[in-house]
């Protein structure tokens, strides 16, 4: 079977038939991007069906179930309170340092989450991939979903505890910012989701480096530290400034904390990333459509 | 002697499926190799060649119609289950390309779809992906779950099925929607007796309503019974199409020498088979089909 042939005579004549091909589609193509989308919009109910599964049995290992998903961040927020705010003191000159603390991890947390489970959605799904033919990026959308529902409660939990954590915070108009802010922030989660769902499906050491590089993206957001004490160089300043999460940060911690409306240029980098990155996701995504899942 | 049914004047019509020019091989690493040649940053670059070409399925053209029923016989790594996944679109073609009028749906039997679901959960998400509406599947819900014969642990996650379990539950899936193109490969069909007599019977009525019918077994009693055009593949080559009686008393003679030891008279069967094989190949109508 390996290498050289046998001999095995060739066919005694080969017929060649006509054949009217109208009317037939290649075995598993990928369509066109504008068909591809139609056809992720009919397997709606497929994505939210999905998500919501998945939402409820999520944490049923564990005794605590759901309530991980908001314990989570206050336990991240403390080890961060102890270790930054009180050891190392690098919440000095921040206004309110655990709203900003509280803040800065819950929210980190949507996009990490949002962003690692989009990354191994084609490897976690291989036996659902080889099933059925449904669109691929039916699958990151329903992560980025899910990730969306199960945020709900820890937003709310943030603000809770941003008004009952000292000092005082009023309720204002302008928390109701949040809202698009966390839109936007997951648009640009399932961009990069996609890119990378492609990225680890074909190269699998890519996951590896992948929590690195979150780790590096938190450092660099400002999550519990001042950016303005640390960075004193303008060019590293405002590259610092062009990262999208921390502009999610910022403009979060400008309507909730310091009742400050969020600056124009914030959301124009933060809408141009969360744009960017869901075109050039997707149509990277697509283009390795029929890669998912074969062996 | 081949099969003489096709003209090959005036275009064919009623074509279900083609298969054209399709060759499969793939590589796999060899354990054989000189160990020592192979430097860390030469894997990376894929400079060693420890790796071993296999040839699952040499070029084949198939050209089937709507109401054929095409048996597929041959030895273990003959290829039969390999064309079957081509067809499917589980696996592509190194060359050449399958067309199909509609999404041919394979009747087999894998692993867990998402073992922390109930099985419940993962009947409507199977559907669901299939694209079948909400409201039959709720409609047909009863029935598959009768079918996959899982009664109460159809609310119990999917990992703790055994694996007898959820590949009947996985069978039950595939088998709730009615398919144009229906692909059989009977050698993963395992279970009790008595899921045996369900699935077989689901099977038939399936068969019965499909337009076309692709069954891999190695019953040659089934594939007489049941198909109309037998196609007999060996070491990844096509040896003969056509008339089930005739290809399955071939292919019979050819494994009652084999077990008897007379290879090579076995081999001269074989040989003999492929030298009058009339094979067929689609001459296209529309140029730039097959890019792809």
């Amino acid at each position: 079977m390996t290498g050289k042939r046998t001999d095995l005579p060739g066919p005694a004549q080969t017929i060649s038939l006509p054949v009217d091909t109208r009317g037939l589609v290649r075995v598993g193509a990928r369509p066109p991007l504008l068909e591809y989308l139609v056809k992720i919009w009919d397997h709606r109910a497929f994505v939210f069906y999905d998500a919501k599964a998945r939402v409820q049995t999520g944490n049923r290992k564990d005794r605590l179930g759901s309530a991980w998903m908001i314990l989570n961040p206050i336990f991240n927020g403390l080890t961060f309170y102890l270790i930054f705010g009180l050891l190392l003191q690098t919440g000095r000159g921040i206004e309110n340092f655990l709203g900003y603390l509280i803040v800065g991890v819950f929210l980190f947390q949507f996009s990490s989450r949002s962003i690692m489970g989009g990354s191994k959605s084609i490897r976690s799904n291989l036996a659902l991939i080889q099933a059925f033919e449904f669109p691929r990026a039916a699958l990151l959308l329903s992560v980025n979903i899910r990730e969306m529902i199960a945020i709900v409660p820890v937003l709310l939990t943030m603000l809770v505890l941003v008004l009952a954590l000292p000092p005082e915070e009023t309720v204002s108009w302008l928390w109701f910012f949040l809202i698009p802010v966390v839109a936007l922030q997951a648009v640009f989660n399932l961009g990069v989701g996609l890119l990378l769902a492609r990225l680890v499906s074909q190269i699998a050491d890519v996951a590896n480096l992948l929590s690195f590089a979150m780790r590096l993206w938190m450092y660099g957001s400002a999550v519990f530290f001042s950016y303005e004490r640390f960075i004193g160089n303008e060019v590293l300043l405002s590259i610092v400034q062009w990262n999208p999460m921390f502009q999610v940060l910022d403009i979060a911690r400008d309507c909730i904390l310091y009742e400050t409306v969020p600056d124009l240029r914030s959301w124009l980098i933060l809408s141009i990333w969360a744009l960017g990155a869901l075109v050039i996701g997707l149509i990277y995504f697509w283009r390795g459509e029929e890669t998912y899942g074969k062996d | 002697m081949g099969r003489t049914n096709h003209p090959a004047t005036g275009e064919m019509a009623n074509v279900t499926v083609v298969i054209d020019r399709v060759s499969m091989s793939y590589k796999v690493r060899s354990n054989k190799s000189d160990r020592s040649k192979s430097t860390v940053l030469k894997r990376v670059l894929r400079r060693t060649d420890n790796r071993v070409a296999i040839n699952a399925l040499n070029e084949l053209s198939l050209i089937v119609t709507h109401g054929e029923s095409v048996g597929v016989i041959g030895r273990n790594g003959s290829g039969k289950s390999t064309l079957v996944r081509l067809i499917s679109g589980q696996t592509q073609p190194t060359k050449g390309a399958v067309y199909a009028s509609n999404t041919p749906i394979m009747l087999g039997v894998n692993a867990a779809l998402i073992p922390e679901l109930a099985g419940e959960q993962n009947i409507v998400l199977g559907c669901l992906a299939m694209g079948m509406p909400r409201s039959e599947i709720d409609r047909k819900m009863n029935s598959i779950v009768e079918l996959s014969g899982l009664d109460s642990a159809i609310y119990l996650p999917m990992k703790s099925y055994s694996s007898g379990m959820s590949s009947r539950l996985r069978f039950a899936i595939a088998a709730s929607i009615d398919p144009e193109i229906l692909l059989i490969d009977e050698a993963l069909n395992t279970g009790d007796a008595q899921f045996r007599d369900r699935s077989k019977e689901r099977m038939d009525e399936l068969r019965e309503k499909a337009g076309t019918v692709f069954l891999v077994s190695h019953s040659l009693g089934t594939i007489r019974e049941m198909c109309s055009r037998v196609v007999w593949l060996d070491k990844g080559d096509l040896l003969m199409d056509g008339d089930p009686e005739e290809v399955c008393s071939a292919y019979k003679a050819f494994t009652w020498h084999l077990t008897k030891g007379h290879h090579p008279y076995a081999e001269r069967l074989r040989s003999e088979a492929r030298a009058k094989l009339v094979a067929t190949e689609v001459w296209d109508r529309l140029p730039g089909r097959r890019s792809a």
